[in-house]
C-alpha cells in the first residue's frame, strides 16, 4: 500500500523543482547581503539596487512552501495539481506551518484531486469546466480548510517545538545533529538521502534557523574535497590509489565542489563505493557535528565557497570545512588500494542487487 | 532488442545522465539498440521519436520522479526502476528483463 502511494517519488519530483528556486534565491540574498542591501520595507521609498537583490531572493524563498505543494500535487495528480498545490502551499505559509505544512497539504490535496477525477461525472455540456473549475474549486476548499481549522494545528506545534528544540539543543547534542545531518548530505552525493537532508535545512530557514543550512554546505563541499585531498596525499607519497581516468574524475570533481556541487564525485565512488561512501559520510559528519557545535550558521541555502563570507563565522566555517575534508581524504588515502589497470571496471562492478520486484508491464 | 527509455532524477544534473550512459553502453554490449531521453532540470534532451518509439519492443524509465510524456508509452511494455538501479546494476537489470521477457511469452 505505502509503496502505491509512491511518497518519496512525489517528495523528489517537488524537491526537483524546488533546487533552482532555492539556488536563485539564495544566491540573490548573498550577492544583496554582502554588497549591503537589506528587505525593502516600503517600496514607495527609494532603495538601492543591493536591497532589491536581497528582497527578491527573500520574496523567492517564500515561494519554497508554495512550490514544495505544487510539486507534489502535481506529480501525484498531474497538470489539476498545480493551482490547488500552489494555495495550500501559501496557507502553510499565513499560518506558520512551513515547509511540512507545505508538503502535508501537497499530498493532501493531489490524493484528493485524483478522488475527485475518479469520481465526479459531469454531463457532457460541463466536462470543460470540471478541470477548469469544478476540481480546482472543490479541492481547494475542502483541503484549504481542512488545514486551516483542522491539520494546520498540529502541524504549527511540531514546527514550533523543532524549532524550540534545535535552539535549545547543547554542546554534544548539537555536535551529534551535527554529525547525523552531515553524514546523511555526504551519504549519497546529491542523491535522495541528501536531498531530505537538504529539505530539512531549507525549511528550518525559513523558520531563522541558520545552522543546519550551514551544515548541508559543508556536507555537501566534503567528498569533492576529501577525495582531492586523498589524490594529492597519494602524489606527494608516490603511492598510486587512482587510475588515470579516476584522476581525470578528480580534476571535474574538484571545481565542481568549489561550487557545492557534489556529483562530480559519483564517478569515483561508482568504482569503490565502499570505501569512499564511508569515507566521505564518516568526514561530512565529523565536519558536520564542529560546524553545528560551533554555531556556524549560513542564511544562505546554496552557492559553496563563494557564499562563505555571507556566513556568520566564516573562518570557523573554514575550519570545519578543513577538518571534514582532511578526515575524508586522509582515511581515502589510508584505505584504497591500488588501482588495477582495468578501465572498464566502472561498468564490470557491480553489487548484487535485489530485483524481484521488477515487473514489466 | 529495440530499447527506449527516460532518465530523470531530482537534482537533473548528474545521475540523470549517468544512468543514460550505463543503459546505452551496456545495452549495447548485450546487443541491445538502445535509446535513453534525458529529462534533467535543463529540460528534455535527445527526445524520444515517434518511429523510434514505434519501433521499439521495450521501454526503461529510469527515474526517481515524475516524468513526462509517459503517454507516448500507451501500447508498449514498460518497465520502471530508480535511477541507482540502472547506475549501479545494469547488467543484472538486463538479464531480469530478459529473462522476464522469455518467461512471459
Amino acid at each position: 500500500m505505502l509503496k502505491k502511494l509512491q511518497l518519496k517519488k512525489h517528495a523528489l519530483t517537488a524537491i526537483s523543482y524546488m533546487l533552482p528556486l532555492v539556488v536563485a534565491s539564495g544566491l540573490l540574498i548573498a550577492i544583496g547581503n554582502l554588497a549591503g542591501g537589506q528587505v525593502i520595507e516600503n517600496y514607495k521609498e527609494s532603495f538601492t539596487v543591493a536591497s532589491a537583490l536581497t528582497s527578491l531572493g527573500v520574496l523567492g524563498m517564500g515561494l519554497l512552501a508554495p512550490v514544495i505543494s505544487a510539486g507534489i500535487a502535481y506529480s501525484i495528480a498531474d497538470r489539476p495539481g498545480i493551482a490547488p498545490g500552489l494555495l495550500m502551499g501559501l496557507i502553510a505559509n499565513a499560518i506558520g506551518a512551513g515547509f511540512l505544512g507545505g508538503m502535508l497539504g501537497g499530498y493532501l490535496v493531489g490524493y484528493f484531486i485524483v478522488f475527485l477525477k475518479n469520481h465526479i461525472k459531469v454531463p457532457k455540456w460541463a466536462e470543460g469546466l470540471l478541470p477548469m473549475m469544478i476540481i480546482p474549486l472543490i479541492s481547494s476548499l475542502v483541503i484549504g480548510l481542512l488545514i486551516f481549522f483542522v491539520l494546520g494545528v498540529p502541524i504549527v506545534w511540531a514546527t514550533e517545538g523543532l524549532t524550540s528544540f534545535l535552539t535549545s539543543m547543547q554542546g554534544s547534542t548539537k555536535f551529534v545533529f551535527g554529525a547525523i545531518m552531515g553524514g546523511m548530505a555526504a551519504f549519497d552525493f546529491g542523491g535522495p538521502v541528501n536531498k531530505v537532508a537538504s529539505l530539512f535545512a531549507d525549511g528550518l530557514l525559513l523558520e531563522g534557523i541558520y545552522e543546519p543550512e550551514a551544515v548541508k554546505i559543508l556536507a555537501s563541499m566534503v567528498p569533492p574535497f576529501g577525495v582531492t585531498i586523498s589524490w594529492v596525499l597519494s602524489k606527494v607519497f608516490k603511492k598510486r590509489k587512482y587510475s588515470p581516468k579516476e584522476e581525470e574524475n578528480i580534476k571535474i570533481a574538484f571545481p565542481m565542489g568549489i561550487c557545492m556541487i557534489t556529483e562530480g564525485v559519483i564517478p569515483i565512488a561508482a568504482v569503490d563505493i565502499v570505501r569512499v561512501v564511508t569515507s566521505c559520510t564518516l568526514g561530512a559528519a565529523v565536519g558536520g557535528g564542529l560546524s553545528m557545535m560551533w554555531d556556524i550558521g549560513s542564511p544562505v541555502p546554496s552557492g559553496g565557497m563563494f557564499i562563505v563570507p555571507a556566513m556568520n563565522h566564516p573562518l570557523l566555517f573554514l575550519l570545519a570545512l578543513s577538518i571534514g575534508s582532511l578526515v575524508t581524504g586522509i582515511m581515502l588515502f589510508l584505505w584504497k588500494k591500488e588501482p588495477t589497470d582495468d578501465e572498464d571496471s566502472y561498468f564490470d562492478d557491480e553489487e548484487e542487487f535485489d530485483l524481484s520486484s521488477i515487473k514489466i508491464s | 532488442m529495440n530499447i527506449v527509455g527516460i532518465s530523470a532524477c531530482t537534482s537533473g544534473i548528474a545521475h540523470t545522465y549517468i544512468a543514460k550512459e550505463k543503459l546505452v553502453k551496456v545495452g549495447q554490449e548485450l546487443g541491445h539498440n538502445v535509446r535513453i531521453e534525458t529529462q534533467g532540470t535543463i529540460g528534455v534532451e535527445d527526445e524520444l521519436t515517434a518511429e523510434e518509439i514505434k519501433n521499439a519492443d521495450l521501454v526503461i524509465i529510469a527515474a526517481d520522479i515524475k516524468v513526462s510524456g509517459k503517454e507516448r508509452f500507451k501500447d508498449k511494455r514498460v518497465v520502471e526502476i530508480p535511477t541507482e538501479l540502472a547506475i549501479k546494476a545494469p547488467k543484472q537489470l538486463y538479464k531480469k528483463i530478459e529473462a522476464e521477457l522469455h518467461t512471459n511469452k
